[in-house]
């Protein structure tokens, strides 16, 4: 039975869209406005003065005299600096799409008990962005990642373009990462960013048999609630929500299986007294409706992390119920994490604890696609899956670290299973 | 003998591990920066354009300035953060001192923003002191950074700014190279 889209949540979206539409045509304007006209002056202002530095270096060997004069002249008294005028800017199409490219790719070797080890091609991440005016910018990620029948699949991952009004305000639409938690929004793939070779079980990727849904079609709200020295942020988000069922895909993109929408909304601060703490939760409700009977969905979380350059500190709990409101039936899948490392230079050596239980009968991982997070025996992530993790990360260049990894998780009904990962992660 | 056949199994990994290390580590081995050694004790003053209100700012105040957490003054006018290129040892201390960061750490620091969708903009690179004072000069938004001796007493052509209620060369500056 599919349920009609409630109308606060209707009058939300609206709200949103309405937003969009009126913000679009105003930060067009502001292209020629006195921010956009500042930026661009910034620009021609960083330019000049490139160019006099070169000039005054190409003057000063000019005048360097080949050995010291016995009288020299006073030189003429310099005019005193003045500073550049503001540069009046052409208002026609002076702000023009300025695409920057990021790559991330990450390759190694694995082993893990009973599975022949491995060469690993990780992943091809090109995440791009270009700021189509002042408050206008445009983000997109197609990554490239070996599949478990060794195929390589291209997706993409992200696509999204954000109108940001202040710190206050900023509207995203397209497809993003839900920001359920912590971590998803801060690493997903890019494994150069992440000090662990992989994600916590928790967050592994919908599309690998992962639990949460990790990206969203729709449109996101976030930004700072005026609120001093604690610095509360908060984020909305209305999306077409997952989607599940045999070989459906995760997200979707274009078409929604029932006119009810996912809403995600969280609020986090960042303490000014202690910088780096972040605490905050997350709560997000979807209806699934196909394949039938419909299936409820929420998924609570709460993290507390403190990250600043030498310590790392993530701790998060989450807890998805998933309800069938005809039989009442209830599904719980609870998980936590805590992840400490430390950097000593360019070495740091991290630990992780996760927990991870799911029922087995779970209406909705029965059709979760095969597990391929890692090379674990299970098929898909049922049952109780706990252990630590252990490794070292060694930046050896500004853009690339090489990481070596020990896992040991004990599973339910299951060998335990001992891996051993080394994965080298770079950017350019 | 299935122990033993497991370890096997992880050998291949461990040979790949060693001899990258063993390479990667030769590779990088290298001399210290001539450019670390710096003068130490001298003032770092902040500096604004001279159009701009603000007459003091906190620690606080100034990380989140220089790493785009905040993106606009209340004047409206965006946030134009200026430093001196990487090596120079004002970049060095303040980026210590106010934000705990190397210069390394921050290159991180904005492509993870970069990467979570944040608009977050990396302050401006310039090649000496008077290039950037210039350019604060230049930009009703800028803000920036220089030695005290870049300063001199006479220069009104931008404004210096107190940090927690202190100026450059009071009791309990913050801000030293």
């Amino acid at each position: 039975m599919r349920r009609a889209f409630s109308p606060p949540a209707l009058r939300l979206f609206g709200q949103i869209g309405l937003v969009l539409c009126i913000a679009l045509p105003f930060s067009a304007h502001a292209q020629q406005g006195p921010d956009s006209a500042q930026d661009d002056s910034n620009q021609k202002l960083l330019q000049r003065i490139n160019e006099l530095e070169t000039k005054v270096k190409q003057l000063e060997e000019k005048q360097a005299p080949p050995a010291a004069p016995v009288a020299a002249a006073p030189a003429p008294a310099a005019p005193p600096p003045q500073p550049p005028a503001e540069v009046d800017i052409p208002v026609v199409n002076e702000v023009a799409p300025r695409l920057k490219l990021n790559v991330f790719g990450d390759v190694g070797a694995q082993g893990f008990d009973g599975i022949p080890s491995s060469f690993e091609f990780g992943s091809l991440d090109l995440f791009m962005r270009a700021r189509l005016s002042d408050k206008v910018s445009v983000l997109g990620e197609v990554l490239f990642i070996a599949a478990s029948d060794n195929s390589i699949e291209a997706d993409v991952e992200r696509l999204f373009l954000q109108y940001r009004q202040s710190d206050y305000f900023a509207a995203s639409i397209g497809r993003f990462h839900t920001a359920i938690g912590y971590y998803n929004t801060a690493f997903n793939k890019g494994e150069f960013l992440e000090t662990t070779t992989d994600r916590p079980f928790i967050y592994a990727f919908d599309d690998q048999g992962g639990v949460l849904p990790m990206q969203d079609v729709g449109v996101s709200v976030t930004g700072k609630v005026p609120s001093g020295k604690l610095d509360l942020n908060y984020i909305v988000e209305v999306s077409n929500g997952r989607g599940w069922g045999v070989d459906a895909e995760p997200a979707q993109n274009s078409q929604d299986a029932n006119t009810s929408k996912a809403i995600n909304g969280g609020l986090f601060i960042r303490p000014e007294k202690f910088s780096g703490l972040q605490l905050g939760f997350s709560l997000r409700h979807d209806n699934l409706t196909i394949p039938a009977p419909a299936v409820h969905e929420t998924i609570a979380t709460a993290y507390a992390v403190y990250v600043n350059s030498k310590y790392e500190i993530l701790n998060e709990a989450i807890l998805v119920r998933h309800t069938e409101p005809v039989a009442g039936s209830v599904f719980n899948t609870s998980a936590f994490y805590s992840q400490f490392s430390r950097a000593f230079g360019k070495f740091r050596p991290y630990f992780r604890y996760q927990y991870f239980n799911a029922p087995g009968n779970d209406p909705v991982y029965l059709f979760a696609g095969p597990n391929a997070y890692s090379p674990l025996t299970v098929t898909t992530f049922a049952g109780r899956i706990n252990g630590p993790t252990a490794g070292v990360r060694w930046d050896f260049t500004e853009h690339s670290a090489l990481k070596l990894q020990y896992d040991r998780f004990d599973q339910r009904d299951l060998d335990t299973e001992n891996g051993l990962t080394s994965q080298i992660a770079f950017t350019f | 003998m299935k122990k033993i056949s497991k370890l096997a199994s992880l050998f291949p990994a461990v040979a790949i591990l060693a001899i990258t290390a063993l390479v990667l580590a030769l590779s990088t081995w290298k001399l210290v920066d001539a450019r670390s050694v710096q003068a130490a004790g001298d003032p770092i003053v902040v500096i604004v354009n001279s159009s701009n209100p603000i007459d003091n700012l906190s620690m606080a105040e100034l990380k989140k300035l220089f790493l785009s957490e905040r993106s606009r003054w209340d004047t409206g006018k965006a946030v134009a953060p200026v430093m001196l290129a990487a090596g120079a040892p004002e970049r060095t201390s303040f980026l210590k001192t106010v934000c705990g960061m190397t210069d390394a750490d921050l290159g991180k620091y904005f492509l993870q923003a970069a990467f979570t969708g944040k608009s977050a903009t990396p302050p401006k690179d310039v090649g000496s002191a008077a290039a950037l004072k210039a350019f604060v000069a230049g930009s009703a938004g800028a803000i920036g950074f220089v030695k005290a001796a870049d300063l001199p007493s006479g220069d009104t052509s931008v404004k210096a700014v107190k940090v927690d209620g202190a100026a450059a060369g009071d009791a309990g500056y913050k801000l030293q190279m």
